[in-house]
């Protein structure tokens, strides 16, 4: 019940704030170097064509669909022997977050323990198009977050999402 | 009346389909020690895992583009799908690159047997660490260390001892398919909360082309395929190996992670 509650304030704050925001700025376009597969860009040594492709925005993207509670493995042998370690490495979960193919930071998740309790600082959940000035880039399990004094930013396709402390 | 006849027609049929089903749902519980004797891990597979293994690591220069989809299972166990591409190119024992493309991210992965660099083109950032080891030990030590995954890090895991060979509660040929144009043979195995496959390329070159994987520690059975092309004659320079950041580009730290 209480978590319904929870799912909804974050939801909420995700809709106006999605109505606040700008469609993203036109970040950068494509910056990718080189052409597409591998042959191609072996062979060709990055003769690919200078096509710009359209930038991602998730402006429109429901709460909801950031609440993960696990994802799949796309390796076998790292996670056989994760499993090996569980009983004394509870953390084997958060490990690599999320693989290579999936950097999402658990948003919701995060926000259904801390919302209530974080008054102070940015609400979890929320996004911005920048996070203010000063902030420190950290990489951190191959995310790079930004890091405002008690506050984290997870980027989001050309946005940012505050996200609990990832450590 | 005629309908009544029906239904009770239908019944008998009904009742004759349960008295069937109990009839063979009793069989197998004689019959079920024989079926225990089997041994469920085939030596076969294991072999092919073993050749596939060996293979890869007589590979010393190779490109091999994967394609995955993989699932985040949600608070109520509803599914999401994403998709990501990557791209490596290896030379070994030490060199390596790995360029990663999602709908959310742009990553790159060079190493030169000495340095490490993960680099983020849209933002320009870079962190850079060294490492004094083979392709392997980068991928082992990023995953420990940094909690960073390599895309199939497996490939480079496969035929060490970090991919060890016993351990499996299943493991089965589950027959012929085709990858593309390449037949394969398909295998299945069980490990922990692992339920995976691969299809390896059948003849002189034992090459993975696809690996499907599924995760049992969540009910939802989140799964991801990855796809993978192989090309054994690449024509890329050893100076890819080598990350010069752009001007402008900013260092950031790479923290290791942190034991709760």
């Amino acid at each position: 019940m209480t978590i319904m509650i929870r799912l909804l304030a974050v939801a909420l704050t995700g809709a106006f704030l999605a109505t606040v925001a700008q469609p993203a700025a036109e970040a950068a376009g494509d910056r990718r170097g080189g052409g597409g597969g591998a042959g191609a860009g072996a062979r060709a040594g990055g003769g690919g064509g200078a096509k710009a492709k359209p930038q991602v925005s998730n402006t429109n993207r429901d709460a909801r669909s950031g609440n993960v509670r696990s994802t799949s493995v796309s390796n076998v042998n790292n996670n056989v022997n994760v499993n090996k370690n569980v009983n004394v490495n509870v953390d084997a979960d958060r490990r690599g977050c999320c693989g290579w193919d999936n950097d999402y930071h658990p948003v919701a998740t995060a926000a259904a323990v801390t919302a209530t309790v974080a008054v102070t600082s940015a609400v979890i959940g929320s996004i911005v198009n920048a996070p203010p000035p000063g902030c420190v880039p950290v990489n951190y399990g191959g995310i790079i977050y930004q890091q405002c004094g008690g506050t984290w930013y997870a980027p989001q396709g050309p946005q940012f999402v505050v996200v609990s402390p990832p450590y | 009346m005629n309908r009544n006849r029906h239904t009770a027609r239908l019944g008998a049929l009904l009742l004759g389909a349960l008295v069937a089903t109990t009839g063979w749902a009793q069989q197998p519980a004689t019959a079920a020690p024989a079926a225990a004797a089997v041994n469920p891990v085939a030596p076969e597979a294991i072999q092919a895992l073993k050749d596939m293994g060996t293979y890869l690591q007589t590979l010393q220069r190779f490109s091999v583009t994967t394609r995955v989809t993989g699932e985040r299972v949600l608070a109520d166990g509803q599914k999401l799908q994403h998709s990501a591409k990557a791209t490596m190119d290896v030379a070994r024992p030490n060199r390596l690159r790995a360029r990663i493309t999602t709908a959310r991210a742009e990553r790159e992965l060079t190493f030169n047997g000495k340095v490490a660099t993960l680099y983020t083109p849209a933002q320009k950032y870079y962190s850079s660490v060294e490492v004094d080891d083979t392709v392997t030990g980068l991928v082992r030590r990023l995953h420990q260390r940094y909690g960073i995954e390599v895309p199939l890090a497996d490939l480079f895991l496969w035929g060490t001892a970090a991919a060890p060979l016993e351990g499996f509660e299943s493991a089965m040929n589950a027959g012929q398919d085709f990858v593309d144009d390449d037949l394969c043979d398909h295998y299945a195995f069980r490990q922990g909360s692992l339920d995976w496959q691969v299809w390896i390329k059948a003849g002189s070159q034992p090459l993975p082309r696809r690996l499907v994987i599924t995760n049992r520690a969540d009910e939802a059975r989140p799964q991801s395929v990855s796809l993978i092309q192989w090309n054994l004659k690449p024509t890329f320079k050893d100076a890819i190996f080598t990350l010069v950041p752009s001007p402008g580009a900013q260092r950031v730290e790479l923290v290791p992670l942190k034991t709760r």
